[in-house]
């Protein structure tokens, strides 16, 4: 869901650029192997929610950019209602009576 | 879309993982340059971004799993593997993959035959709803339906009859039929168009080929105007016959051929490849169709059955439907005429069943037949891996040691017996194609469509099928074993190597299997082959060899008097009897085993008693010609002419079931009340008329001088000679031609051949049951001496210490030989029990055998033990000659 809400924030993004964002906009809180993202990418690429095309950083390096299809775009639709209602019966609960 | 992905991503696996890695150094090196500028050192700054990244070579591991590599590529590997292992054992890999080609070969070819003949759809559109329609008899001992056909089979109790032709249009009127057509096979001499030749034709009603689903090429279908009495002869010929005959002229269409003498005009011209369904099965071409136009007091006279009916079911409608529609129609029709009908009802089955017919039998068996060999390849190949994993223990529990998982190890060996059964399968359907070829080269005449039989994709899936449901099986009991080995058990008996209790086990049951599986073939053929002696020691009570039969079909538009039917046949036996090498010269309506007429006679007159024996017209010289001897009184002579006293000969079956014990010298036959009575002058031999599968019946021979009141035609004449009779053939035909040069010679076989081509299709089935036994014997043994030779070669130090402790050859031969004696006897007593089950399923294909026939049974088991024994001597020996020196080294 971090991911694809990255994508659906930016224009294409390459992996290191994606791992940036999200620990900078999380502003660290959100730490794991940034390792973990490429089978991420992978698994969403081979489910059709992103495509990814190769193409040149500002230094002229070979990267593979990433960018939301359709299809990605609905899924975030359906993850982030998902989140917003498990969110709001956690906050429920937690809400003091 | 998602499989598509995989796919494309697969075939470009090798670019996909360069770029992965380059995405992820890029990331790393990022990431460094980054902590580099937050102020860590450039080397401490590497370090630290790998440690953020995690484990890449995981990662890298994790995506190519996901695209669902990994399997892919450890099946590969296992190939690989199996294919390596494989091929440095070139010995093992040839048997195991003969001894499956053997059995997939065979059964391939025989499920082609099977496929061609009783499987694949008829040449017709939509001919799933074409049916086959006929009458039964169910008082069967009725038998003055028949005048000219014989009845065409039995089914249960009832028996099989053609159709009569004013029934057809009751059935027609049925809800269940779209259409109803019939048909009937009526050779025709066809003249004017260079030698004159008897050509196979039929005659049909005007609907038959519409109800088919065929139209013609050129021209049109008959009309209904046209299949009426005396309607304009219009003839439908095929593309063969406009090819070879009409040398397929434009104008074909309209032009005038002969048939019989009379001129039919060419109306229609049939597609190419068009087979009738009186086609199959037939060697001869069909070439011509003429209407039936079934004469007046046939469409009322409903006692005459005399032609074959197929009808097209409506869409949705099933045969058990119409056939229950059908005898609705029957029991009205009984109602009505309880005289012809009373006892007659109508049956269907699908066209393409009822053409199969007999064939079908035989095949079925040999289907089961070359099924069991496929079982007892499948028992060795799994027999032989056993002892090849045996071998490979010790290789699977140092792997196992290593770490390896049951399950991978397990796939391993699975794989590798699935490589010997993609093997084995590819050179079965070679070998099978080549049988094939050979089968239907063998084919007796008579089985439908086998001539087509061929690889489709059914005999292709099925092979495959049966390939892989083989390397499945045989490949499982290794697999089993070796996952279940104990490391350190297997390595404390380091290189040795026993196959293990359960092993052992395991072996010696595939091995009793695999005996019992061949003895059962054996017995099979062993009955086939005691029922095809049988039939071949019958006496037929005629003498076959130096005669020779031809058919002479004298048409009715130029020979419409019995009387210059007979002038003719008179005038060649005298032309023929000079030639030289001719010993004796004869004519009748039909020699033996070519047919027949059998009618209703009374006894003295007496008209309470009808009795039915054959009655057939014959020439004085019949019985010398045929070499059938008189036993008392007179034969038939030159001085019974028409205007005589109408005489007859009998045989002794006449006498022994038609008189009650009286001698048949003195009394009389007559026909109807109305024609004379016939003497009887003589007794001769008995003979089996029908062939030596047929019975021995009561015979009537009249004078053929004297058979112009019954409606017998005389149309065969035959030649003893005193050489080769075959070598006359051309000089009868010029005789014939000088009496009348439009007059076809056709059907001319020898005595012998006639004989030959009665017990072909019995023959042939005994052959490959023969063949097939044969196959299984010898796989068996193979089995048998593998096992023996491996398990004495397990026990040679066991026999060494036997040896050195003062145990003399002899004993160590028996042992070996009582291991074995156990194995054969066991798989013996098995294989009986299997037989005396399986051979019912045969006992319609035997002549005189019963299925329990304990002569076949205990040749079967003789012949099985000899060899097995001599089999297992050969380990046993070696066994026996051991060097205890050599042996007790060897630990």
């Amino acid at each position: 869901m971090l991911i694809l809400k990255t994508l659906a924030r930016n224009k294409p993004m390459h992996g290191f650029a994606i791992a940036e964002f999200i620990l900078e906009t999380s502003s660290g809180v959100l730490q794991v192997e940034e390792g973990s993202l490429y089978p991420a990418l992978q698994r969403m690429l081979l489910k059709d929610w992103i495509s990814g095309d190769w193409g040149k950083t500002e230094e002229n390096r070979r990267a593979r950019y990433y960018s939301l299809t359709s299809e990605g775009r609905k899924q975030l639709a359906r993850e982030l209602d998902r989140y917003a209602r498990v969110s709001q019966a956690i906050a429920a609960i937690l809400q003091p009576v | 879309m998602k499989l598509l992905r995989r796919i494309a991503a697969w075939l470009h696996r090798d670019d996909e993982t360069r770029g992965l890695r380059e995405e992820m150094e890029l990331h790393l090196e990022l990431r460094a340059r980054k902590l580099h500028q937050a102020g860590l050192a450039p080397a401490d700054a590497g370090f630290a971004a790998r440690r953020q990244f995690g484990n890449a070579a995981v990662y890298q591991d994790q995506i190519s799993a996901l695209w669902g590599w990994t399997m892919w590529e450890r099946f590969l590997q296992d190939l690989r593997h199996g294919i390596r292992m494989l091929v440095k054992a070139p010995g093992f890999t040839a048997i195991t993959v003969l001894t499956l080609a053997l059995g997939l070969g065979i059964n391939t070819a025989i499920f082609s035959a099977v496929n061609a003949v009783m499987l694949r759809p008829l040449p017709y559109p939509q001919s799933e709803r074409l049916v086959s329609l006929w009458e039964e008899n169910t008082q069967p001992q009725d038998r003055r339906f028949s005048s000219s056909g014989s009845p065409v089979g039995s089914a249960g109790g009832s028996q099989r009859t053609t159709v009569s032709v004013a029934n057809i249009a009751d059935y027609a009127r049925c809800a269940a039929f779209d259409d109803v057509a019939s048909y009937a096979f009526v050779p025709v001499n066809l003249t004017g168009m260079g030698t004159p030749q008897r050509i196979s034709g039929e005659k049909v009603t005007w609907n038959y080929f519409s109800v088919l689903g065929i139209s013609p090429v050129e021209g049109r279908a008959f009309l209904p105007e046209e299949d009426r009495p005396g309607a304009n002869p219009a003839v439908i010929v095929t593309h063969r016959f406009w090819q070879q005959r009409l040398g397929g002229a434009a104008d074909a269409l309209g032009r005038s051929i002969l048939l019989d003498g009379t001129p039919y005009r060419v109306v229609g011209i049939l597609p190419a490849g068009f087979q009738s369904p009186v086609q199959l099965g037939l060697k001869e071409p069909i070439e011509v169709y003429r209407t039936a136009s079934y004469a007046n007091d046939l469409l009322v006279s409903r006692g005459d059955h005399e032609v074959n009916v197929v009808a097209r079911l409506k869409p949705g409608v099933s045969v058990a439907a119409a056939q229950a529609a059908l005898n609705g129609i029957s029991a009205s029709l009984g109602k009505q005429y309880p005289d012809s009908n009373g006892n007659f009802r109508a049956a269907i089955a699908p066209l393409r069943d009822d053409l199969a017919g007999s064939a079908s039998q035989s095949l079925w068996a040999l289907l089961g037949a070359s099924g069991l060999i496929v079982l007892i390849a499948c028992v060795n190949v799994a027999n032989l891996l056993m002892v090849r994993a045996a071998g490979r223990r010790h290789e699977s529990s140092v792997r196992m040691a290593l770490g390896a998982g049951r399950l991978p190890l397990m796939r391993q060996l699975m794989t590798e017996s699935l490589v010997i059964a993609a093997a084995g399968c590819l050179a079965g359907v070679v070998l099978g194609r080549l049988l094939m070829f050979g089968l239907t080269a063998i084919a007796p005449p008579g089985i439908p469509r086998i001539e087509s039989a061929g690889m489709d994709w059914r005999v292709f899936a099925v092979s495959a099928a049966l390939a892989l449901t083989t390397g499945l099986i045989f490949g499982m009991a290794p697999a089993w074993h070796a996952s279940q080995a104990q490391p350190v058990e297997a390595l404390k008996t380091a290189a040795r190597g026993t196959g293990g209790a359960a092993q052992v086990r395991w072996r010696t049951a595939l091995t009793v299997a695999e005996v019992a599986l061949s003895l059962i073939l054996l017995i099979g053929a062993g009955l086939l082959l005691r029922s095809f002696s049988a039939l071949m020691g019958v006496n037929l009570g005629f003498r076959t060899d130096h005669a020779i039969a031809m058919n002479i079909n004298l048409p009715k538009l130029s020979y419409p008097e019995a009387s210059a039917r007979l002038r003719f046949f008179q005038k060649l036996e005298e032309r023929v009897r000079t030639l030289p090498g001719v010993q004796s010269a004869a004519y009748a309506n039909r020699m033996p085993m070519r047919g027949g007429w059998s009618s209703g006679i009374f006894i003295d007159g007496d008209a309470d008693r009808e009795v039915e024996p054959d009655f057939q017209a014959v020439s004085p010289g019949y019985f010398e010609t045929l070499g059938i001897p008189l036993l008392r009184g007179r034969l038939l002579g030159a001085q019974d002419t028409a205007s005589a006293t109408p005489v007859a000969v009998v045989n002794q079956a006449f006498a022994r079931q038609l008189m009650e014990g009286r001698d048949p010298l003195g009394h009389t036959v007559q026909h109807e009340s109305d024609t004379p009575r016939i003497s009887i002058v003589g007794i001769v031999n008995d003979i089996r008329r029908a062939g030596k599968e047929g019975e021995i019946k009561p015979e009537v021979y009249l004078c053929a001088a004297q058979t112009d009141l019954y409606p017998v035609q005389l149309a065969d004449f035959a030649v003893r000679t005193a050489g080769d009779p075959r070598a006359l053939v051309n000089a009868i035909s010029r005789e014939v031609w000088a009496i009348d040069k439009d007059q076809p010679v056709t059907n001319v076989r020898t005595m012998d051949e006639i004989v030959d081509q009665a017990v072909a299709q019995r023959r042939f089935q005994t052959l490959l049951l023969l063949i097939f036994a044969a196959v299984a014997v010898a796989l068996a043994i193979v089995g048998i001496y593998g096992v023996l030779t491996y398990s004495v070669g397990q026990r040679l130090s066991e026999l060494g210490i036997r040896v050195a402790l003062g145990a003399p050859p002899s004993a160590i031969l028996g042992l070996v030989l009582r291991q074995a004696g156990a194995l054969i006897a066991a798989g013996i007593a098995l294989g009986l029990a299997g037989a005396y089950g399986l051979t019912r399923f045969l006992e319609d294909l035997l002549f005189q055998v019963k299925s329990t026939d304990w002569r076949a049974y205990a040749g079967a088991v003789a012949l099985l033990a000899v060899v097995a024994v001599v089999a297992a001597l050969i380990p046993a020996r070696r066994g026996a000659r051991v060097d205890p020196a050599v042996a007790l080294r060897q630990e």
